[in-house]
């Protein structure tokens, strides 16, 4: 470790070298940093309800399957998908709402389950964070209810229950939505896929081939709430 | 001196040929230049769309350079951010100041897991130390996992291209590759069943090799997060599955806060690939219990980036995000393709790069291999302006050859040593032009042209042809129409 400590002095030496006149005191490096340009667009111009259509557009955009729900009909919503993906193993978080675990279905719920048994579900269903309709895109932090990162990674069907109130308009609104960072996210735009052979866009590499998504009408206040 | 063009592309830059060497090969293989073109159209068609569907892209662009310059100018500071909240979330940091620092750093890492394999995310900082090789060499089965990086790796080929590295192989090589390569008799060429087989090929790997590697598209100082963008989701199986992740980044990569992931990724998605969002981006802060490898370690490389700091211009060089818009719109690289190079940088952000990286000791032909057009200036997602880049690199190759104590003995420095004596004094200029009219007349047709010349002139002959000398110089009418008027 010795050799790389002093390396790590080599190096930064060298860039205190070259940086020296434009390198600032802490104080002024949050001044320069607070002064950086940002006239890109960081708040949406859509209705609520414009901004949840563009979202299921552009997912469908993507070949992920889209249905809309009521929180009332969401489990029946759920145990449809489940029913009609003609698979039974099912993998899912522990901390989703009890009701969400539709009957009739093999459940292998996780906290802490072998790879090798997530490996062996045939679909999982998760919950999510945040919608970003501009692009489509579903944000994970990978808390309670949106499982381990590798829940929604092996198995090749991914049910995910996106409510209406986490859906924004542009990515700066998502991040507007997260005062602490978090330690993990995974930012999901549509199934895996692939265009190295000729620039012909594969579905389905390594990640989830399926990306099933029911969006939730919550009207902002019925938000689930965790086990 | 003419060489045999080499048949394997050769992507170090101390022994690669010079550009208009190392580029023949491909210019002389329609095959190769009908996938690298093929390719490149359907991305840039992409490209243009979404960027012209995004009103407030130049806003983005401009928030995107002043936020890289800002970092680059307080590099040392956001550095050791980065590295104390690194290390508060369990990670561990290394520094490497060159590439065989960083791969014993490496290897020492892997003896000590007892690795005997390791599984890889595409890592262009991993080529550039050229680590897959130092690896195997020690025993250690490298496994690329990208699917390009698969088809590289099975088939003995090099990387062209940064996003899409295999593009100059088409769907029957792909075949040809995958049927030798994973013991698969009847393989179609159709991308879908090669992906599949790929799919299947790693999937037992995934599940077993306790030991990853990876790169870093950005780090995050204010929490000491990394960041992958991604497409096929072989990255998220490397850095969930294992239990030891190495990540290997340059120190440029890193980004004050969370929040400015808001520019960047908006930026690298549509200029890389021309989609809106890359189909998974993923982001890990040092270890987290019972989620994702439990031993983590950073290798922040230096190897030359530090000493490109110290002058503005060629500082701007750092601020890439290695999103590949620069080659797809270069018209150089459309028509060589990434071998050219000589260097795992290709297309114009490699020209500017893979110098300075070698200290100018290397590579000294590529500032040369561009028109200057400014169309990568245009497309950069962070606005390096590469055409000014390439000019001062040009300046600094200049001053080297006139230190070089054979220059004298070169006929380029001597021809400009010459005409710079002959258009310096009017009466010699006169003499060389009536004796050029003289000398240059058995060359020139009948249309007026020269088509070919002997020699040194044939260098310019093989590409164009050159208008003949007029009888008359302007100064010579001139002189004649006034005698005329008295």
């Amino acid at each position: 470790m010795s050799a790389s400590a002093t390396s790590r002095q080599r190096i930064l030496d060298s860039i205190a070298a070259t940086t020296r006149p434009v390198a600032k005191a802490p104080a002024q490096l949050a001044e320069g940093y607070a002064a950086l340009p940002r006239g890109y667009q960081r708040i949406g111009q859509l209705s609520a309800e414009a901004c949840v259509e563009r979202m299921i557009e552009r997912l469908r955009e993507y070949d992920a399957e889209v249905v809309e729900s009521t929180p009332d009909q969401l489990p029946e919503a759920i145990a449809t998908q489940l029913g009609s993906s003609g698979r039974h193993t099912f993998a899912a978080p522990v901390g989703l709402p009890a009701e969400w675990y539709a009957a009739g279905f093999n459940w292998k719920m996780d906290s802490s389950l072998e790879t090798a048994e997530i490996e062996k579900a045939e679909g999982v269903v998760t919950a999510a964070f945040c919608g970003v309709a501009d692009s489509g895109t579903i944000v994970l932090h990978h808390s309670a209810m949106e499982g381990r990162r590798v829940l929604s990674l092996l198995p090749d069907w991914h049910l995910c229950i996106l409510l209406a109130s986490q859906v924004v308009e542009t990515l700066p609104e998502y991040f507007r939505r997260c005062p602490q960072p978090p330690a993990l996210a995974t930012f999901i735009s549509g199934p895996s896929a692939t265009a190295d052979i000729e620039m012909t866009r594969i579905k389905g590499v390594h990640g989830p081939r399926f990306l099933h998504v029911i969006l939730v009408h919550d009207e902002g206040d019925a938000r689930p709430t965790p086990q | 001196m003419s060489h045999a063009a080499p048949t394997h592309p050769v992507l170090d830059p101390a022994l690669a040929p010079p550009f208009p060497q190392a580029a023949l090969p491909v210019l002389r293989n329609p095959q190769l230049r009908k996938n690298v073109a093929h390719a490149i159209d359907v991305i840039q068609a992409k490209r243009a769309r979404l960027v012209t569907e995004k009103t407030d892209w130049q806003e983005l662009r401009t928030a995107a350079s002043a936020m890289r310059a800002h970092v680059l100018e307080n590099l040392g500071a956001y550095l050791t951010e980065f590295e104390t909240k690194c290390t508060a979330a369990g990670g561990i940091v290394h520094w490497a100041t060159d590439a065989a620092e960083a791969r014993q750093i490496i290897l020492d890492l892997l003896r000590k897991e007892n690795a005997s394999e390791v599984i890889k995310i595409k890592t262009m900082t991993s080529a550039e130390i050229q680590l897959n090789p130092f690896l195997e060499a020690a025993g250690i089965g490298t496994y690329e996992t990208d699917l390009a990086e698969i088809i590289l790796q099975l088939g003995g080929e090099e990387p062209s291209h940064i996003v899409v590295p295999a593009l100059h192989v088409n769907r029957s090589q792909v075949r040809e590759i995958f049927a030798r390569r994973m013991g698969i008799k009847d393989l179609s060429d159709d991308p879908e069943a090669l992906t599949a087989a790929a799919r299947s090929y790693l999937r037992q790997k995934f599940l077993t090799v306790p030991t990853a590697i990876s790169g870093a598209n950005f780090l995050i100082a204010e929490t000491g997060s990394v960041a992958i963008v991604e497409s096929e989701g072989n990255g998220r199986m490397c850095l969930t599955l294992p239990r030891t992740m190495i990540t290997l980044a340059g120190i440029e990569k890193v980004l004050p806060r969370y929040q400015d992931l808001e520019v960047m990724l908006q930026l690298l998605a549509r200029s890389a690939t021309g989609e809106r969002m890359n189909p998974y981006t993923s982001l890990w802060t040092g270890v987290t219990p019972g989620d994702g490898p439990q031993r983590f370690h950073v290798v922040l490389l230096d190897n030359g980036r530090s000493s490109m700091l110290a002058r503005e211009v060629e500082r701007q060089t750092l601020k890439c995000i290695r999103c590949a818009a620069c080659m797809n719109a270069c018209p150089v690289y459309r028509q060589t393709g990434g071998h050219a190079y000589g260097s795992v940088y290709p297309g114009p952000i490699g020209a500017i790069l893979t110098p300075q990286l070698m200290h100018m000791h290397h590579a000294q032909s590529l500032p040369y291999a561009s028109s200057l057009c400014g169309a990568c200036y245009e497309v950069c997602p962070v606005k390096i302006n590469i055409p000014e880049v390439l000019l001062e690199l040009r300046h600094q190759v200049v001053d080297q050859e006139r230190k070089r104590a054979g220059r004298i003995f070169d006929p380029m420095y001597l021809g400009l040593r010459i005409a710079n004596l002959i258009f310096s004094r009017a009466w010699l200029f006169h003499a060389a032009q009536r004796m050029a009219r003289i000398g240059l007349r058995c060359f020139t047709r009948k249309d007026g042209w020269i088509h070919s010349l002997p020699s040194v002139g044939a260098k310019w002959t093989q590409t164009r042809d050159l208008r003949g000398l007029p009888s008359q110089t302007f100064h010579e009418w001139w002189a004649a129409r006034r005698k005329e008027a008295r």
